[in-house]
């Protein structure tokens, strides 16, 4: 079979799973015995090597047997998890994740055969099987091949899924009602062929020809699970009908791909009914323990000690993923679109604003009819809309870049032998795909720097009575038209005397200068090129090529980086993004007669000042606004307008704007109003030199208009 | 040079020719992705003082050059006849010429295209070739040499 054409879903689909092996793996370390981050691990690593051994990765194949051996083991209660077992993971993880960028690269998976990696995961297998040897001569068996193992316990005890189904009450009222219609219900479960690639479309056809005969009352997983094909090989089912049981069994045995199914005429005595009391307290554990008992109890399996702890491990795994199911899904379900199809749907809407924007401009130089007018509001709300609808599309969480890091922070702690843990929030804050394509490496920059510079050795934390774990934050949220992203750290802080006098030392600055130079321009130096306090050049950080280029790509992105800090008791750096890079709302200004776009993020009032209202503080203009000094700026001044016969006016529009918690007041001639505006670049030819200009916009007549940059002018 | 390989590789070339004050001056027709009549200009403030601004060309913005003050001549003076030339190279974004008029299309043949000659009245960066139709001589623009920033601050 050409499986060529599913390279990119399934380069997409490993990355999904290699990142929950990874987040699970951290879990696991942390709780080695919980069982729903073992079988989450043990299903993301069954799926890898479907995967692998669907598209032909043999190697890759190879190393998730193993990795999925060991899971089975664990899940069946016979190894248990220790630091090296999930060290030889994540190394087992490092391995896959190179053959996933091998095939990404050029369709191979590379002739690395990790051999090393295998051969500690088969002596974990291996020295566990003999330990467990002696308990039951099955249980070795068994252990020898995991695969095997998995499914001699499921052939015992767990072939009738369909008995591990809770009934809640409306159901058990269908079937006591169907009971008396003198109908009969009956429990299956199906198994598909496991080399069924469209599982979800075969579980419909079953769905179809049954609901031919009868009725289904309730499924495991639930339908909509199926039809996202959150099940493995397999589902179960109760079914009212009036046709004997041989001829449903047939119904199901016609649809293809099917590999077999089992069945039954339900005993309502048998059949577990959920306690309705405690439903809202997930009763977990509980039924855990009735799962533990029905399935021993139905199974007349010889292996009676052995049979109930797999089974209900498997069930139990059923029941929390249905759970799951019920609220978040546990992998995101992603609309995959291709970038390039997207920027020109982004284009279309810009052409469609522009043609907005004329229309508008028609309407009010003329004599207004209320029917255009009534157009106009319409195509205002469809692109409105449309715009929005698209920004969406473009946005994507920024879990799929930060949810890298816990694994990151992990390793440095290691590697630099200081204890620190992360703390992460917002991971579900979203912004533009182009911007968090790009904001990883600077991320991971702060981070580095957070774990290497900022968090103490471990003498001196508790010299200076901190816990012994350094802390380490990241916290994203949405603020206005930003996105801000905080890294901080409870660590040292700058000092800002080192860093005065590396600079002295580098002739970057001056001693005398050092002397005036507030903190502020101090912790600047940090971000000029090649400039590292580090004393000594790690692996990790400390060779001067960090925070000038995160400077530099934040600045890129349109956002800026600053920092807070405090001697002795850490720092906060704070990366402020714009939501979206397109389309921005705007506020139309006069000056001198040209016009200008100021992004409504920015501004925060607009005030009529009177002329003698404006005071000076070293010689510079400012107002007194509500208690507030704020600094003034004529736009004509700075922008060079050609002053045509400066009439005075007794009162001044000042539009106030702000950058973090600064404040400028800029004066403009007159305000058009508020826009919606398209963002077009310059281009690379024309170099702004005061950057006061971010960039153009066309407005409805066919004029550009100049995008101010505020940032800039605070 | 390349307008040189260009005319070795390919027997003639065509030139739009342009007037800027009394001197004519040649353009690779293949550079050229549109000629608009003058339309209004958006200043942009704090740029490199050849730059007339932007315009928008079919919902681009494409930055506007004049070309008398990039040679150091008087500033434009916009007339009827004045046009701005858009010019694509390669694969780099458009940018508008403005020149005083523009004339006609003309082909040269390699043997018609002489090098530069050292004493041209124009800065001779700008030029690399200079080509002879009938009585009338034209310089060729070099157009990388025209748009690029080295000289200029």
């Amino acid at each position: 079979m050409d499986v060529s054409q599913y390279l990119g879903i399934f380069l997409d689909e490993t990355n999904e799973h290699l990142q929950t092996l990874s987040d699970q793996l951290m879990i696991l370390e942390n709780e080695p015995e919980n069982e729903d981050t073992i079988n989450e691990i043990f299903r993301a690593a069954h799926s890898l090597k479907g995967m692998a051994g669907t598209m032909g990765y043999k190697r890759m194949q190879n190393l998730t047997h193993d990795m999925e051996n060991v899971f089975s083991e664990v899940r069946n209660g016979k190894i248990k998890v220790d630091g090296h077992m999930v060290d030889i993971l994540f190394q087992a993880l490092d391995a896959l994740e190179e053959y996933r960028e091998n095939i990404s690269e050029n369709q191979d998976e590379g002739t690395n055969d990790n051999e090393p990696i295998i051969n500690e995961l088969q002596a974990i297998l291996n020295g566990e099987a003999a330990a467990a040897a002696p308990k039951k001569e099955e249980a070795a068996e068994a252990s020898g091949s995991g695969d095997g193992a998995a499914a001699q316990s499921e052939d015992a005890s767990g072939e009738n899924k369909w008995q591990d189904i809770v009934l809640h009450e409306p159901e058990q009222h269908v079937i006591s009602e169907a009971i008396k219609n003198n109908s009969k219900v009956y429990g299956f479960t199906v198994y598909i062929q496991e080399s069924c690639i469209l599982k979800a479309a075969r579980a419909f056809l079953v769905f179809k020809a049954l609901e031919e005969l009868g009725e289904i009352i309730v499924s495991e997983p639930s339908t909509q699970d199926i039809e996202d094909e959150k099940f493995d090989f397999d589902f179960s089912l109760y079914f009212v009908t009036d046709a004997p049981i041989e001829k449903v069994k047939e119904a199901i045995l016609s649809v293809s791909e099917i590999d077999h199914v089992t069945g039954d005429v339900i005993d309502m005595d048998k059949a577990k009914i959920a306690d309705e009391d405690d439903e809202d307290a997930a009763p977990a554990a509980e039924t855990t323990e009735e799962k533990q008992e029905v399935p021993a109890a139905a199974s007349a399996a010889p292996a009676k000690t052995n049979a109930p702890a797999p089974a209900s491990t498997g069930s139990d795994s059923k029941g929390s993923d249905a759970k799951k199911g019920g609220g978040k899904p546990a992998v995101n379900r992603t609309v995959r679109v291709d970038i390039e199809k997207l920027d020109v749907l982004m284009n279309l809407v810009s052409e469609l604003i522009i043609a907005k924007n004329s229309l508008v401009s028609f309407a009010t130089s003329e004599t207004s009819h209320s029917g255009f007018n009534e157009q106009i509001e319409y195509l205002e709300s469809v692109t409105t809309n449309l715009h929005e609808s698209v920004m969406k599309v473009r946005m994507v969480p920024i879990e799929s870049v930060v949810n890298k890091f816990p694994r990151m922070i992990r390793d440095l702690s290691k590697k630099l032998d200081k204890q620190m843990e992360l703390h992460m929030t917002g991971e579900e804050t979203e912004l533009d795909r182009t911007v968090v394509d790009e904001i990883g490496d600077p991320l991971m920059h702060l981070l580095r720097n957070s774990a290497d510079h900022g968090l103490e050795s471990l003498e001196l934390r508790r010299e200076r009575g901190k816990s012994d774990v350094g802390q380490i934050y990241l916290d994203a949220y949405q603020d206005g038209n930003n996105v801000v992203i905080e890294v901080r750290d409870d660590g040292n802080g700058i000092d800002t005397e080192a860093v005065k006098k590396k600079g002295i030392e580098r002739g970057t600055i001056t001693p005398e200068q050092a002397e005036t130079m507030s903190e502020k321009d101090i912790i600047d130096l940090l971000f000029l090129p090649s400039f590292s306090t580090a004393k000594v050049v790690s692996d990790v950080s400390g060779r001067g090529v960090g925070l000038d280029v995160v400077r530099s790509k934040i600045g890129a992105l349109g956002g800026d980086v600053s920092v807070k800090t405090k001697l002795g008791e850490g720092s906060t750096w704070t990366i402020r993004l714009p939501l979206t890079l397109a389309i921005i709302q705007a506020l139309m200004v006069v000056v001198g007669g040209e016009k200008y776009a100021i992004s409504l993020g920015s501004i925060q009032t607009i005030e009529d000042v009177a002329e003698e209202d404006i005071k000076y503080v070293e010689a510079r203009e400012v107002i007194n606004l509500r208690d507030t000094v704020i600094p003034i700026i004529r736009l004509r001044d700075i922008l060079h307008v050609e002053a045509e016969t400066d009439e005075k006016k007794s009162n001044m529009v000042v539009i106030i704007v702000k950058k973090g918690d600064q404040l400028a007041g800029l004066v403009v001639d007159e305000l058009i109003g508020q826009q919606e505006i398209v963002i077009k670049s310059l281009g690379k030819y024309i170099n702004c030199s005061s950057r006061l200009i971010s960039g153009a916009t066309i407005l409805g007549d066919g004029e550009v208009a100049l995008i101010l940059d505020a940032n800039v002018l605070i | 040079m390349d307008a040189l390989n260009i005319a070795r590789e390919y027997d003639t070339v065509q030139y739009i020719v342009i007037k800027i004050g009394e001197e004519q001056y040649g353009i690779d027709i293949s550079y050229i992705d549109n000629i608009v009549r003058m339309q209004s200009i958006t200043r942009v403030p704090d740029v490199q003082p050849y730059f007339a601004g932007v315009i928008n060309i079919r919902g681009e913005v494409v930055p506007v050059m004049s070309l008398r003050l990039k040679m150091g001549l008087e500033p434009d003076e916009y007339v009827n006849k004045t046009r701005i030339i858009i010019v694509k190279l390669e694969n780099n974004a458009p940018i508008g010429l403005i020149v005083d008029e523009v004339k006609e299309v003309v082909t040269l043949d390699e043997t018609s295209i002489d090098e530069v000659i050292r004493d041209s009245k124009v800065d001779e960066t700008y030029i690399n070739g200079i080509g002879k139709n009938g009585d009338t001589l034209i310089s060729l623009l070099d157009l990388n040499a025209v748009i690029s920033d080295k000289d200029n601050s």
